[in-house]
């Protein structure tokens, strides 16, 4: 592990840094269903007695900032490397879901261009009675540019 | 190659999943844009996508993740996708014909749970996106 790095998991890592409230909308989520090519009525009709958000849906409910404000700066040009999400329950239309986002993990890559730096910020996603739902992961890199 | 499975008894270690080819036509990314997000020039727009140092418009990778998941869906209709993880390798291009690819790496009959590798390639067979998933199937 590069001491870099080090200090950086160890001053950002698991700490909470945004909190947001998110409004869902069925229609959204209905329409992210059929576009992508979902069949099943139970995440395309509203009408459906189980209508329910597709699992990966979750990874299009965004925070207020994707890294805590007094991350520093890095060197290069950050890229969306990835998403991951973890689906724990059903959500619904008309749900309130509280949004908390943490920094997950901090590791590298050495290529044939250098080091890349990949940043995991999970945001965990709470229901109104306090339910964990889902996590959803977004994965990014930044390639960084030769010093000097 | 079963079409569809409904419980975990039918999975076989090694299957390919039915082959899927999702719909990235401009006006589905574009009604994706409208609804969901995702609506800027790179994405809805092959002009404003080269500007921007792009072959064409791209699928937003939110989009990319959604199709994996109507991929297992189609396969699997009554799996609880647990897990899904995706890596962005390279842009899914708009217009572009692309092909999903499936295959059970692992199966826990006890936890009622299968493995997925799932790829995203385009016509050249260029993999695009690569993801693992972890279902839950009725026994």
């Amino acid at each position: 592990m590069d001491d870099d790095i080090q200090v950086m998991r160890d001053q950002f890592l698991n700490r909470e840094f945004d909190e947001v409230k998110l409004e869902i909308d069925g229609i959204r989520f209905a329409e992210y269903a059929k576009a992508c090519g979902e069949l099943d009525q139970k995440f395309t009709d509203p009408t459906h007695e189980d209508f329910q958000a597709p699992p990966t849906f979750v990874a299009t409910l965004v925070g207020r900032r994707n890294l805590p404000e007094d991350f520093p700066q890095l060197n290069g040009v950050g890229m969306d490397a990835g998403k991951a999400v973890e689906w724990l329950a059903p959500i619904r239309d008309n749900m309130t879901l509280t949004g908390k986002s943490h920094l997950h993990d901090i590791y590298t890559k050495t290529g044939r261009s250098g080091r890349m730096v990949f940043l995991v910020t999970r945001m965990e996603l709470y229901s109104e009675d306090g339910t964990h739902v889902a996590n959803a992961d977004t994965r990014t890199v930044i390639r960084e540019r030769p010093s000097g | 190659m079963a079409d569809q499975i409904a419980k975990i008894s039918e999975v076989e270690f090694g299957v390919e999943l039915p082959a899927f080819d999702p719909d990235t036509s401009l006006d589905n990314v574009r009604r994706f844009g409208k609804y969901v997000g995702w609506g800027g020039g790179r994405f809805t727009d092959h002009e404003a996508a080269r500007k921007e140092g792009f072959p064409g418009a791209i699928i937003p990778g939110v989009m990319s993740q959604g199709f994996l998941g109507a991929m297992i869906h189609r396969w699997a209709p009554s799996a609880q996708i647990k897990v899904i993880d995706t890596i962005f390798r390279a842009p899914v291009l708009v217009d572009q014909p692309h092909t999903i690819t499936g295959v059970v790496t692992n199966i826990e009959e006890d936890l009622k749970q299968v493995e997925i590798d799932i790829t995203i390639t385009n016509e050249a067979n260029e993999t695009r996106v690569q993801g693992t998933a972890t279902i839950e199937l009725p026994a």
